[in-house]
C-alpha cells in the first residue's frame, strides 16, 4: 500500500516535471507580460519602460538578443530556456527585477518564456552548452592555482581589482551606453546569477552578454582558460568572499567598548581588530531634491571605541574610486564632474528623552542633528572634516570642526576607504554638540559619498536610517557585590523561617 | 469529598500550571505564531497582573489559600523532608544571586519603537498649498472606470509609469513592499499586495498619505523615522490620483467607499 502510493506520487512528479518543460504558449506569456512586464521592460520588449534611465542596471533590452546570465556556449546568443525561466522566477538581487514564483504560477512563467524569446525572434534552442567538464571542488591547492591565474597577466585584476572589489582602473559601459561597474567579489551575496562555484564558472565561461565582462573560454582571446583552469578561478573568486560586511538585520546597535589609555590614532591600528563591527545598507536618497538612483556604495561598516575622554569611529565602505578632483586619472574614471568622495555621521544635538527622534534626514525645527562631514580632499586640497548642525535640508548651520574638537583621518587602499573620526565625548557648547555618555543609546545615522559617480550634487548621495550608538559601559564589581548580598539576604531569610518554624516542635 | 480531593493536583502545582500556562501560551501567540516578539517589559507587566489575579483566585477562601501553601510549610516543618529542605535552601539563594547578578549587568538590547501602523487621519490637511477635507476627497478619475473605460485604462498606464519611476525603489515591481532598497528601511515599506493595506482604505487616505508622506504623519506613527518621501514636492496632484489607480488595478482590489 505504502510503496503503491510512493510510486503513484512519484508519477505525479514526473508528469508535473515533464508538463512543466513542455514549451510554453506565446501568446498567454503576452496577456501576463503586458500586465507586469511593460513597465519596465516596455511594450516591443526594448527595455525602454518609463524609468529606463533611473535604474542601473537599466531594464534589458530584449530585442538585442543579450541574455547576461546563460548556460549555453559563448558562441551562441541564443539562451537555454531554462536560463530566461531562473531569471523570472529567482530574480537578479540588487536590481529592480523581483523573483515572481509567488505571483506567477509555473506555467504562467514557461509561457512568458516562449513570449520573451519572440522579440529577439528565437526560435530554436542554442547549439552548444557551457562544457563544465568535470567539477574540481575547492582546496588550498585549488585557491592558489586560480589566484595565479586570476593575477596574471592583470587578467581579472584589470576590471576587478586585486583584492576582487572591483576598484576600477578602466571606465566600463553596458551595450545601451550605461555606466556599469565591475562586480564587487567580496560581496558574492549581490551576485545576478548565483554565487555558487558552478555559477561563477559558468560567468567566466560564456563572459556577460551585453557588457565589457568577456569569454574566458574563447580560443582566440589572449586571456583564455582551460576548462580545470576556470575551475581554479572560481574557486578562488568564491573565496573573497567577506561574510563580514553582509548586512546582519538583527543588529541595530554599534556597541562601543572603552579602553584603558589612548584610542587607535590611525584608520589601519590593528587594535580596531578586537572593536566589534556593524555592517548596515546604504540606500540611494530619494526623499529631497535632486533624487539619487544609480547608487555604487551598497553598505557601511562601523566600529566604535572609547576612552575616559574621546571616542573614534572607523568608518569602512568599499568604493571602486578614489574620486580627486584635479587628478587626470581619477576623472577619467568619473561621471563628470568629479567631486570629492565623503562620508558623514549624524546624531542627535541632544539624546532624545522618550521616543521622538529628529527626522532622519537632517532633523527638523525642533530637534536639531549635529552632522559630522569628512570630505576627501582634491588634488590640490587636503581632506577636511567639517562640523554642520542642521534643521531639516534647508537650515544648515556651518561650525568650526576644530572649536568642538572634531578630527579625521583616512585611508583608501584596493577599492575600500577607511576613515577614522574622533571627537572628545564631551564638549564647550553643550546646547550644540551632543553630550557623549555611557550606556545611553544615542541615535546614529550615516551616509556616504561617491565623487564619481554624479556627486558634484550634494543631495546625491547614499544613507542609513536610524540605528543606536551605545557606549558600553564597563560594569564593574557592583553587580557580583549585590548579587552576594542577595545570596546572603536569601539564605538569613530562610534560615530564621526555618527556625521559627520548628521552634514549638523542639 | 475526600477521595475527590486526593485525587486532586495540589493546589500549588495548579497555581504554578496557570502562571506558566499562560506565560508560554502568550510567546506561542505573539512570537511563535504572529511572528512579533513580545517585548520583555510588557511580557513583565502582564505577567504580573496574571500573577496576583491567580493568587487572589486560588486565596479567595481561607481554606484555599491553607491548602496552597500547605506543601511549603510542610517542607519547613516536617522533619521528614529535611533532606529536601536542605536542597532548596541552597537552591534558592544561588538563584536570587544569579537573577539579580545577571539583571544587574548592563544589557545591550536596542530599545523597543512602539508606533502605529495604520494612524487615524486628520479631518483635514494642507497641501499644495490648499486645504482638503478628506472626508469628502474623492479620486477624480475613479468615475471613468464605468463611465469611459478606454480613458480609464489610460489613467491607469500614466500611474504605472509614476510609479515605476518613483515608488518601486522602496514598495517594489511587484507592489509587495520588497523593493530593491526595502531592506535598508526601517520601518519597511507597505505591502499592497497585503488585504490588511489598502483594500481597507478610501482613496483619500491614500492621497494624504503620499501627498504628506512619513513627515505628515501623526505623532503617534513616529513620522521622524518613515522614509516616505513628500510627494507634493515631486508630482502633480493628477499624478498622485492616478498613481492612487495603478495601484488598486494592479493588485485588483478595491478601494473602501462611504457609498
Amino acid at each position: 500500500m505504502n510503496r503503491l502510493t510512493l510510486l503513484a506520487f512519484c508519477a505525479g512528479l514526473l508528469f508535473a516535471g515533464t508538463a512543466a518543460a513542455k514549451p510554453g504558449d506565446a501568446a498567454k506569456g503576452k496577456e501576463i507580460y503586458d500586465k507586469r512586464c511593460t513597465w519596465c521592460h516596455g511594450a516591443d520588449g526594448d527595455g525602454a519602460g518609463a524609468a529606463k534611465y533611473l535604474l542601473n542596471p537599466p531594464p534589458r533590452d530584449f530585442t538585442s538578443g543579450n541574455y547576461k546570465i546563460k548556460s549555453s556556449s559563448f558562441e551562441d546568443m541564443v539562451p537555454n530556456d531554462d536560463d530566461i525561466f531562473r531569471m523570472i522566477r529567482d530574480g537578479m538581487p540588487g536590481t529592480a527585477m523581483p523573483g515572481w514564483s509567488d505571483l506567477l504560477s509555473e506555467r504562467d512563467m514557461w509561457n512568458l518564456v516562449a513570449y520573451v524569446k519572440t522579440f529577439a525572434g528565437y526560435d530554436k534552442p542554442p547549439g552548444a552548452q557551457v562544457d563544465f567538464g568535470t567539477r574540481i571542488s575547492s582546496s588550498v591547492e585549488s585557491i592558489e592555482k586560480g589566484r595565479k591565474l586570476y593575477e596574471e597577466g592583470d587578467r581579472c585584476v584589470e576590471c576587478h581589482g586585486k583584492s576582487g572589489k572591483g576598484s576600477a582602473s578602466k571606465r566600463l559601459k553596458g551595450d545601451a551606453g550605461e555606466r556599469t561597474w565591475p562586480r564587487n567579489l567580496t560581496k558574492p551575496w549581490t551576485f545576478i546569477g548565483g554565487n555558487d562555484p558552478k555559477d561563477i564558472f559558468a560567468r567566466i565561461s560564456t563572459g556577460i552578454a551585453g557588457t565589457e565582462m568577456p569569454s574566458f573560454a574563447d580560443p582566440k582571446s589572449k586571456k583564455k582558460l582551460a576548462i580545470e583552469e576556470r575551475w581554479h578561478v572560481a574557486n578562488y573568486v568564491a573565496s573573497l568572499a567577506k561574510a563580514g560586511k553582509k548586512v546582519d538585520a538583527g543588529n541595530t546597535v554599534i556597541k562601543a567598548d572603552k579602553v584603558d589609555g589612548d584610542l587607535p590614532d590611525a584608520p589601519d591600528d590593528a587594535r580596531w581588530e578586537n572593536a566589534t563591527p556593524s555592517t548596515f545598507y546604504l540606500v540611494p536618497q530619494l526623499i529631497a531634491e535632486e533624487r539619487f538612483f544609480t547608487p555604487s556604495n551598497n553598505t557601511i561598516t562601523v566600529r566604535a571605541l572609547y576612552n575616559d575622554q574621546m571616542i573614534a569611529m572607523l568608518l569602512e565602505w568599499d568604493d571602486r574610486t578614489r574620486s580627486n578632483p584635479g587628478d587626470e586619472a581619477a576623472e577619467k574614471l568619473a561621471d563628470a564632474p568629479i567631486a570629492e568622495d565623503g562620508v558623514a555621521v549624524q546624531l542627535p544635538v541632544t539624546v532624545p528623552k522618550g521616543m521622538q527622534k529628529p527626522y532622519f534626514g537632517m532633523g527638523d525645527a525642533a530637534h536639531p542633528v549635529n552632522i559630522w562631514h569628512w570630505k576627501s580632499g582634491a588634488k590640490d586640497a587636503p581632506e577636511s572634516i567639517n562640523l554642520v548642525n542642521s534643521r531639516g535640508f534647508k537650515e544648515i548651520e556651518k561650525r568650526d570642526a576644530a572649536v568642538a574638537g572634531l578630527k579625521a583621518k583616512a585611508s583608501y587602499s584596493d577599492g575600500t576607504w577607511k576613515v577614522l573620526i574622533t571627537r572628545p565625548l564631551m564638549t564647550s557648547s553643550p546646547e550644540k554638540d551632543i553630550q557623549l555618555t555611557e550606556g545611553r543609546f544615542i541615535p546614529v545615522a550615516f551616509a556616504a559619498w561617491d565623487g564619481s559617480n554624479n556627486s558634484e550634487k550634494g543631495s546625491k548621495h547614499t544613507m542609513t536610517t536610524w540605528y543606536w550608538l551605545l557606549l558600553k559601559p564597563a560594569s564593574g564589581s557592583r553587580p557580583l557585590i549585590t548579587a552576594l548580598m542577595v545570596m546572603c539576604l536569601f539564605a538569613g531569610g530562610l534560615l530564621w523561617w526555618a527556625r521559627s518554624a520548628t521552634k514549638p516542635a523542639a | 469529598m475526600t477521595t475527590l480531593q486526593k485525587k486532586r493536583v495540589p493546589r500549588l502545582l495548579q497555581f504554578a500550571l496557570v502562571v506558566f500556562g499562560v506565560y508560554f501560551g502568550f510567546i506561542l501567540v505573539f512570537d511563535v505564531l504572529l511572528g512579533q516578539l513580545i517585548p520583555r517589559s510588557l511580557l513583565t507587566m502582564y505577567m504580573v497582573f496574571v500573577v496576583s489575579g491567580a493568587l487572589m483566585a486560588f486565596t479567595f477562601t481561607e481554606e484555599g489559600g491553607r491548602e496552597l501553601v500547605a506543601p511549603i510549610k510542610a517542607l519547613v516543618e516536617d522533619p521528614s523532608r529535611k533532606k529536601l529542605r536542605n536542597a532548596v535552601f541552597v537552591i534558592v539563594p544561588l538563584l536570587a544571586g544569579y537573577y539579580t547578578y545577571t539583571s544587574m549587568l548592563p544589557g545591550f538590547e536596542a530599545p523597543v519603537e512602539l508606533r502605529t501602523i495604520h494612524p487615524a487621519p486628520p479631518s483635514k490637511f494642507k497641501a499644495y498649498g490648499k486645504s482638503y477635507n478628506l472626508t469628502t476627497l474623492e479620486n477624480p478619475y475613479r468615475k471613468y472606470q464605468k463611465e469611459d473605460p478606454a480613458k480609464f485604462r489610460e489613467l491607469v498606464k500614466a500611474g504605472g509609469d509614476v510609479y515605476i519611476k518613483n515608488c518601486q525603489y522602496c514598495h517594489g515591481d511587484k507592489l509587495d513592499g520588497k523593493g530593491p532598497y526595502a531592506a535598508g528601511l526601517n520601518p519597511t515599506p507597505i505591502n499592497f499586495q497585503d488585504v490588511g493595506t489598502i483594500a481597507q482604505l478610501q482613496e483619500s487616505f491614500l492621497f494624504w498619505r503620499i501627498a504628506t508622506g512619513g513627515p505628515g504623519l501623526p505623532a503617534e506613527a513616529a513620522p521622524w523615522i518613515s522614509s516616505m518621501p513628500v510627494w507634493e514636492n515631486f508630482l502633480t496632484e493628477e499624478e498622485i490620483w492616478e498613481v492612487i489607480l495603478f495601484l488598486y488595478d494592479y493588485t485588483g482590489r478595491q478601494p473602501r467607499s462611504w457609498k
